[in-house]
């Protein structure tokens, strides 16, 4: 397997984007940053989605890998060793060019860099790093950047990383130890979690000696909830309890290292990670476990989750006609979003006895109709970590009715201007006393309901690529 | 009824509020309206106002002042929407503003703070979607030019943006539809002018060309989008039709 080195740029850009596309991690927030003069680039918190692609993900960066040639044999992976597909590299200029060009048409908000394992960890990290340095030093690029770190390339290369880019990933792709050894044999969970772990530590550290909080910023719905999985008593990261004392779990950098590299905050935007859902057989519960422990012992910013498209022939993998799990997938996002926005613990959404999320009902609905004796809510008196558990009231939403009913009643009419999807939240609430309809509060009611406003929703995303709708013209001939 | 009418520009319609204050007839008995004015109603009077800089600027001193910075945020983006009401509504709300002070921002169970807020948000979103979907097109030697026809009148609030973010290059965002031009020279300040019929033609040609790093972002986005989940009716939700006019990969 030789690198072919007289591809094009476009057929390069089109082979390394191509095997770049399975990653999902696409945000570029987490970061202010105001621009500078002679420099080129800001950042900003909310993030920046600038196309969205056919399938509908946004495209927010410009997603490559640094070279699609790979020592590893992933059974998952489309670039793993023993594929035969043509493999290439970017050299550092081109991949500066573009990110630059790219930048100054508005096309992308950064680069999301990532790579195969190209003769050892060490090699291509060293690489990724040189690539990174020329486009902040040279190129003067002041935008975001995500960048991969290889588990087991040495710490000198993962620090430079960090302080070059804006946002670090390690993707941990399997939940358990057991399912990594089935189906990538060349990786080990602690060769991922212990990087992992020096750069929490690192982040950590970094905020301290700012004056800010060891932790990352969430959002601020979680400061008036008691019950959060980011309040206080919840989390724990080693490198917040004190600095220095785990010196051996910290990513050090000299000060004239640090000059070099512009005396960056390091991965200013935090970390993040990725898993597979559906090529083994953990369940949503142990998954959602796990990205609580995640949010909680590592303080991860995001943790994505990728419905499994097959994309190899393997024994040890679903079979090449397995439809993605897309539905399963929004669900685990749904429930992701109540762990770090709405309060919930990943045990009120799901239990040992009922491991799987219902298809059919969104989880918060789903958690709202096994509680029904905490509802009707009452919109004019109820606290506010009560109102945030209705379905179809937000955090934005719930906000505003707190602001506004400080002075006045506030009605069904309101309620819908504010932004509350009635529509599913009148079943649980009241306003001044009474229910928007005269229903009977009743689970097996209120499921029927709510299940046949979500049927449609639910089975076109479960069938994305199985139907289309019929056409007179092309499907029976008819001549306009 | 008196009906009082302005033109669109922001100043203009601070002047109306003002004379409309000054004049004291009650706020029952006061319609203000943006020309042109469609059909003009036989029992009412038409009061027209000039845009006079002085009154604006007495009452744009006093709602930072007397209601709050936010409360400005509010009411400037509000003018800057297409809504048909949104003079009346900004009057509406500074009439409760001046009643209550900062806190009228939350009192959103009222209905003029209520439109007030949705109109603010339009264009508010407005603004991010362009901040997103804005394309520039590079002209030799190094000049980026962009071409918008926003909804609201977002031109110059998302000029902001990218005044920050690139500083230190010569750009220009047209708006079509206003026939308006942002200009950026390097290292320094934006400002706007209005464009001509002759200069709005020359520049829209632009907007075809292509170059080498157009043809490769066109195939950045084909390739990375994957196929066994292909959705347009979710690309459509996050990226409007409207948007995509002058959007490159649209092209």
């Amino acid at each position: 397997m030789e690198l072919i080195k007289e591809l094009t740029l476009q057929e390069k850009l089109h082979i390394l984007a191509d095997a770049a596309k399975y990653d999902v991690a696409c945000t570029s927030s987490g970061v202010d940053r105001k621009g500078k003069e002679g420099y080129l680039g800001n950042s900003r918190a909310c993030g920046i989605c600038h196309s969205f692609a056919a399938d509908g993900r946004c495209i927010s960066l410009l997603k490559v890998l640094m070279t699609n040639h790979c020592v590893y044999d992933c059974k998952y992976c489309l670039n793993r060793v023993s594929n035969d597909t043509v493999r290439t590299a970017f050299t550092p200029q081109e991949l500066c060019e573009l990110t630059i060009e790219f930048y100054k048409r508005n096309y992308i908000e950064g680069l999301f860099l990532s790579s195969g394992i190209q003769k050892n960890p060490t090699y291509t990290m060293e690489k990724m790093c040189e690539a990174l340095e020329l486009l902040r030093t040279t190129y003067r690029f002041n935008g975001y950047i995500h960048v991969k770190a290889v588990p087991g390339a040495p710490d000198e290369l993962i620090t430079r990383a960090g302080y070059l880019a804006d946002r670090m990933s390690i993707n941990l792709e399997l939940p358990t130890a057991e399912s990594m050894k089935k189906l990538a044999p060349n990786k080990s969970f602690s060769t991922i979690l212990k990087p992992m772990r020096k750069v929490t530590n690192t982040i950590a550290s970094h905020r301290l000696a700012q004056g800010k909080s060891a932790y990352l910023e969430r959002s601020t719905s979680n400061q008036y909830l008691s019950g959060s999985i980011f309040s206080e008593n919840q989390r724990r990261i080693s490198g917040a309890s004190g600095v220095g004392e785990e010196k051996k779990d910290l990513l050090t950098i000299s000060g004239r290292e640090h000059q070099k590299l512009l005396n960056r905050p390091f991965a200013a935007a935090g970390q993040s990670t990725q898993m597979i859902i559906g090529a083994t057989q953990e369940t949503d519960y142990h998954l959602l476990k796990t990205t609580q422990s995640l949010y909680q012992k590592f303080d991860l910013k995001r943790v994505f989750f990728s419905a499994y498209v097959p994309l190899n022939e393997d024994s040890a993998l679903p079979s090449l006609d397995t439809k993605p799990p897309l539905l399963r997938e929004h669900r685990l996002y749904q429930a992701d979003w109540l762990l770090r926005y709405y309060g919930f613990q990943a045990d009120e959404l799901l239990s040992e006895d009922k491991p799987n999320f219902n298809e059919q009902l969104d989880p918060k609905c789903d958690w709202a109709l096994r509680h029904l004796e905490r509802f009707p809510i009452e919109i004019n008196t109820a606290p506010y970590e009560d109102i945030l558990r209705i379905p179809g009231v937000g955090p934005k939403s719930a906000a505003r009715i707190i602001q506004a009913r400080r002075f006045g009643s506030i009605d069904f009419d309101h309620l819908k201007k504010m932004g509350v999807v009635l529509k599913r939240a009148h079943y649980f609430i009241t306003c001044n006393g009474r229910m928007m309809y005269h229903i009977p509060i009743e689970e097996s009611y209120i499921t029927r309901q709510l299940t046949s406003v979500e049927y449609k929703e639910n089975w076109e995303l479960k069938h994305q690529q199985g139907y289309r709708q019929m056409s007179l013209f092309s499907d029976f001939g008819v001549q306009a | 009824m008196y009906i009082y009418t302005c033109e669109e520009d922001f100043e203009s319609m601070m002047t109306c509020i003002y004379d409309v204050w000054a004049d004291r007839r009650g706020s029952q008995n006061v319609r203000l309206e943006l020309e042109p004015v469609g059909q003009q109603e036989l029992f009412s009077t038409y009061i027209r106002v000039l845009r006079d800089d002085t009154k604006a600027a007495k009452v744009i001193a006093s709602i930072q002042k007397k209601i709050s910075p936010e409360a400005y945020r509010q009411v400037y983006l509000a003018a800057m929407s297409d809504a048909g009401d949104r003079l009346d509504v900004i009057y509406r709300f500074l009439l409760l503003g001046f009643a209550y002070g900062g806190a009228v921002t939350k009192r959103l169970a009222d209905a003029p703070v209520m439109r007030l807020f949705e109109l603010s948000r339009r264009t508010g979103n407005d603004m991010h979607y362009y901040r997103e979907f804005t394309r520039f097109v590079r002209i030799e030697p190094g000049i980026y030019v962009a071409h918008i026809e926003p909804a609201c009148n977002v031109a110059v609030l998302a000029a902001a943006h990218f005044a920050d973010r690139m500083p230190s290059e010569y750009w220009m965002i047209v708006d079509d539809k206003r026939s308006l031009a942002v200009v950026h020279p390097k290292d320094e300040e934006y400002y706007v002018t209005p464009l001509s019929k002759e200069e709005l033609k020359k520049l829209q040609t632009i907007e075809k060309q292509r170059d080498i790093y157009t043809d490769l972002w066109k195939e950045f986005f084909e390739t990375i989008a994957i196929k066994e989940r292909e959705n347009p009716r979710c690309q459509r939700t996050h990226m409007p039709l409207h948007y995509r006019k002058h959007v490159t990969e649209f092209m």
